[in-house]
């Protein structure tokens, strides 16, 4: 419980008309794209550094938990406030302050839509290359927490390649600012990559340095349909392991696709067992030789069919019927719940038939999708969260998912973080030692644990 | 709609900024996410109806926007009606409204409250109004209304002028009876050109929605069972819509309403497939139109605004408005970027939220502006009021139906 006079101290610095603890405001950051839910005991929209330094020394003063806030669409419970306090919402921070093409880089506000970001980017002729499913929804500051990535991360890397510097407020209210414009910089730890991925959990980002990059010459999305799941994963295997490396490459089985064609309404190879959607890029003759070479390795691996898409708009169709699957799964059951197991991109065929066997022996309604060229599994699991059996179920599969993911050298998530969904997990890739210095990390940086507090340190 | 429906919400949240209030005040209640989860939390008894949650709720244009993109197949819409309807039966409705609905539901007092009005409007009122406001809208920029109505000044039935290709029965909505006749007068004239004798029924009341979507589903059913049995012939005569908000009433509003007030649906089921916006039964029908085409029309710069109410509600897609214009002589179409987006009108919105309304319709404005052109299309009567009420220079772009257009492309 928040106190009324620190309640009306933090009023004081939002003013009144950004501070809610209305029972329908709290209710609507009880949830985040996850199945657990939590109430905040009041909610705060802040829109200058100055105001988060503000709350944070009342909130480190007199011990309220923080919990901050984009648009709520990870699906780890990252942004639950499971300890209640403040939930410190970013939504209306959201200005791109700089600009430069010139040096290639921009300086944003923590709220701003990434795909807003890409809407001023593509003006100029740049993009930011992490593209979360979420990229029309999510915000900066939630892909920097999250350290957030996406298909087309494959080529171009995640969220904490492109984050150069940061303005922070710490705990106490202090603002520090880490990294600088420049790619190469090595003066002093590379903080940033601290901040970035930590869940909230270290400091809060009020201002993001990121860098851009130039869109290609040219783009190919490249469409390859299969009658057996295994075929499509050796494909997948097969061309990142002869060096060719296309911007994504997504795998999607039979339930989703199907699922997919129903919620964007577009035709699909519905009776197909497996659907690799490959985007390439470069320089136009680069291009054309790749799309070539893929297409070859597609159907020696027994691709039934492979096409290119025609124009820009059937690319584009295609890339946001894909973005639809998370939410298009809830289609099948009252809920779904995604997993983030990430292999070498060697094992993907066999995770893929581990997957799938565990799923038949647990008999749940399991999709799979897979930003498949790094390796990123999303089995998506449909289910009833009414039916207790089948969560338990769920819970037993979901633990031999990760135990067969890490025993072939992968890990627990790729991108979409820990929170609560998986902190119980972390000893199957993290021996004490580790759990032990990252736990050292937070107490130093917030020796309270007012920050996020409850979650995976 | 299944109550149950509520649990295909998996707050994925892709729905937010699809949403034009939540893309301006971005504040989780207000988006269609938040609502549903509050809606869910009133279901579960956990949340009572309160002054608030009637100001959030009322925080809604009601595009069908996060309805029309929702991977889970949320029925956004019809839980946000009912929701507000819920309100209204627990505090009652704002005695403005109240007046509103009932000369909306009592056609012959409209008339008597249009004339009223237009007195008013057109002498005391008008030095008044120059600086007043209604919503974001200032009084001088509103339309005059029609100085008879619509349906007054043309025949129960016109004739074709071509050879005669069949009936259609032409419903002409308030807004065309009493604000814009000009659309009217373009819409007889070009069906009547291609060939089709129009039928205008006398006995047509407002469709409905301004008091269903707010939620007054039984205030409403008295005008939707009229309608219903006035357009409800017993052959396939198609139904013809210039207004995108009349259309998606008689087209999926009046099922809808009717299946929720557990009402037989199955007339307005068979309506619902006769009806067709005029752009679309244009486009359906070109042949019929291209003869009496003006093919030596001088050029003239056109953007087109697409009706949340047309595109959501009815799936007559930018892309169908697009070709046609594109058909139409003299027309050189530039897309303004954000065609698809809603102009914050949204029925009482503008007048219940001006500020916000206001910011989503400059934008509007500013974006169609910007492509140069000199008209400004959008086959929806209110976006018309609401754009053009809010144009700084409405003499350099100047917002019209696309019936009006093709008419003024005839020889």
């Amino acid at each position: 419980m928040i106190n009324e006079e620190s309640k009306s101290q933090l009023k004081q610095v939002v003013g009144e008309e950004r501070f809610f603890d209305d029972p329908e405001e709290i209710l609507s950051f009880s949830y985040d794209a996850f199945i657990l839910t939590s109430e905040p005991d009041v909610v705060i929209y802040p829109i200058t550094t100055e105001e988060v330094s503000g709350i944070m020394k009342i909130a480190d003063r007199e011990n309220i938990p923080v919990t901050c806030r984009g648009s709520g669409t990870n699906i780890s419970a990252a942004s639950l406030p499971v300890k209640k306090g403040i939930a410190l919402c970013f939504t209306k921070m959201n200005r791109v302050i700089e600009v430069n093409t010139q040096d290639r880089y921009v300086i944003v506000e923590p709220g701003l839509i990434n795909g807003e970001l890409q809407k001023v980017l593509a003006q100029e002729g740049f993009f930011y290359p992490p593209d979360p499913g979420s990229i029309n929804v999510s915000t900066i500051g939630g892909n920097i927490a999250q350290n957030a990535g996406g298909p087309r991360c494959l080529k171009y890397g995640v969220t904490s390649d492109y984050v150069l510097a940061m303005e922070v407020v710490l705990v106490s209210g202090k603002i520090v600012r880490v990294g600088s414009r420049n790619v190469k910089d090595v003066t002093g730890y590379k903080l940033s990559s601290l901040f970035c991925g930590s869940e909230g959990t270290l400091g809060i980002v009020t201002e993001a340095t990121l860098r851009v990059v130039s869109i290609a010459e040219s783009h190919r999305t490249i469409l390859a349909t299969y009658d057996d799941l295994e075929d499509t994963a050796n494909t997948v295997a097969d061309i990142i392991g002869s060096g060719i490396l296309p911007a994504a490459m997504e795998l999607m089985d039979k339930t989703v696709i199907n699922v997919v064609a129903d919620a964007s309404g577009m035709s699909l190879p519905r009776e197909a067992a497996g659907m690799l959607l490959i985007e390439i890029d470069g320089v136009e003759e680069a291009v054309e030789k790749e799309m070539n070479r893929i297409a070859e390795k597609a159907r020696d691996n027994g691709a039934r069919d492979v096409t290119v898409a025609h124009t820009q708009k059937e690319s584009d169709d295609l890339w946001a019927a894909r973005r639809l699957a998370y939410g298009a799964f809830a289609r099948l059951a009252p809920n779904c719940i995604v997993e983030d197991v990430t292999v070498p991109v060697s094992n993907v065929p066999k995770m893929i038939k581990a997957t799938r066997e565990i799923a038949d022996r647990y008999k749940l309604h399991l999709g799979i999708l897979a930003h498949a060229g790094d390796g990123n599994m999303h089995p998506l699991i449909a289910h009833d969260p009414n039916d207790k059996d089948e969560l338990k179920r769920i819970e037993q599969a979901a633990k031999e998912i990760f135990e067969t993911g890490v025993s072939l050298g992968g890990t627990l998530s790729g991108e979409h973080g820990i929170g609560l969904a998986k902190a119980e997990f972390l000893p199957l890739v993290m021996n004490q030692d580790t759990l032990d210095l990252m736990a050292d990390i937070k107490k130093t940086l917030d020796p309270k644990g007012i920050l996020n507090p409850g979650k995976f340190v | 709609m299944d109550v149950n429906d509520i649990d295909k919400c998996v707050k994925c949240g892709l729905c937010l900024t699809s949403c034009p209030v939540y893309y301006e005040i971005c504040r989780e209640p207000v988006s269609p996410r938040g609502k549903v989860q509050l809606v869910a939390a009133s279901n579960r008894q956990n949340l009572s109806i309160s002054r608030n949650l009637e100001n959030i709720f009322s925080q809604c244009l009601m595009c069908g926007t996060c309805t029309q993109n929702c991977p889970s197949g949320v029925r956004h819409d019809m839980l946000f009606m009912r929701m507000r309807s819920q309100i209204v039966h627990d505090f009652g409705r704002d005695w403005k409204k109240r007046v509103l609905y009932h000369f909306l539901s009592h056609e012959h007092q409209l008339q008597l409250a249009a004339g009223f009005v237009k007195f008013g409007r057109n002498t005391i009122l008008e030095k008044l109004a120059r600086d007043t406001k209604l919503g974001n809208i200032q009084i001088k920029n509103m339309p005059r209304l029609n100085k008879v109505p619509f349906r007054q000044q043309v025949p129960g039935v016109v004739e074709p002028e071509a050879k005669p290709r069949g009936t259609v029965l032409y419903f002409t909505g308030c807004a065309t009876n009493y604000v814009y006749d000009d659309i009217g007068r373009a819409l007889v004239r070009v069906l009547t050109t291609m060939g089709y004798r129009v039928e205008i029924p006398g006995e047509q009341v407002c469709c409905g929605l301004p008091m269903f979507s707010q939620g007054g589903f039984e205030t409403a059913k008295s005008n939707i069972l009229k309608n219903t049995k006035l357009l409800d012939r017993p052959d396939d005569t198609a139904v013809i819509v210039d207004c995108a908000t009349c259309g998606y009433a008689l087209r999926k509003g009046y099922v809808d309403i009717l299946e929720e007030l557990q009402a037989d649906s199955s007339a307005a089921r068979r309506l619902s497939s006769k009806v067709k916006d005029i752009s679309e039964f244009i486009w359906q029908h070109f042949d019929k139109l291209e003869p009496f085409l003006d093919q030596e029309k001088p050029k003239t710069t056109v953007t087109y605004h697409a009706p949340c109410h047309l595109r959501n509600s009815q799936a007559v897609g930018t892309d169908l408005i697009e070709q046609l214009l594109e058909k139409i002589p003299g027309v050189d179409y530039i897309r303004a970027p954000d065609t698809d987006a809603c102009c914050g009108g949204g029925g009482t919105f503008f007048y219940d939220h001006p500020d916000i309304s206001k910011k989503i319709v400059d934008r509007k404005i500013k974006n169609a502006t910007g492509t140069g052109a000199s008209l400004w299309v959008t086959g929806c009567p209110e976006c018309r009021v609401n754009l053009s009420g809010n144009l700084k220079n409405p003499e350099s772009l100047q917002v019209i139906h696309p019936v009006q257009l093709i008419e003024q492309s005839l020889k």
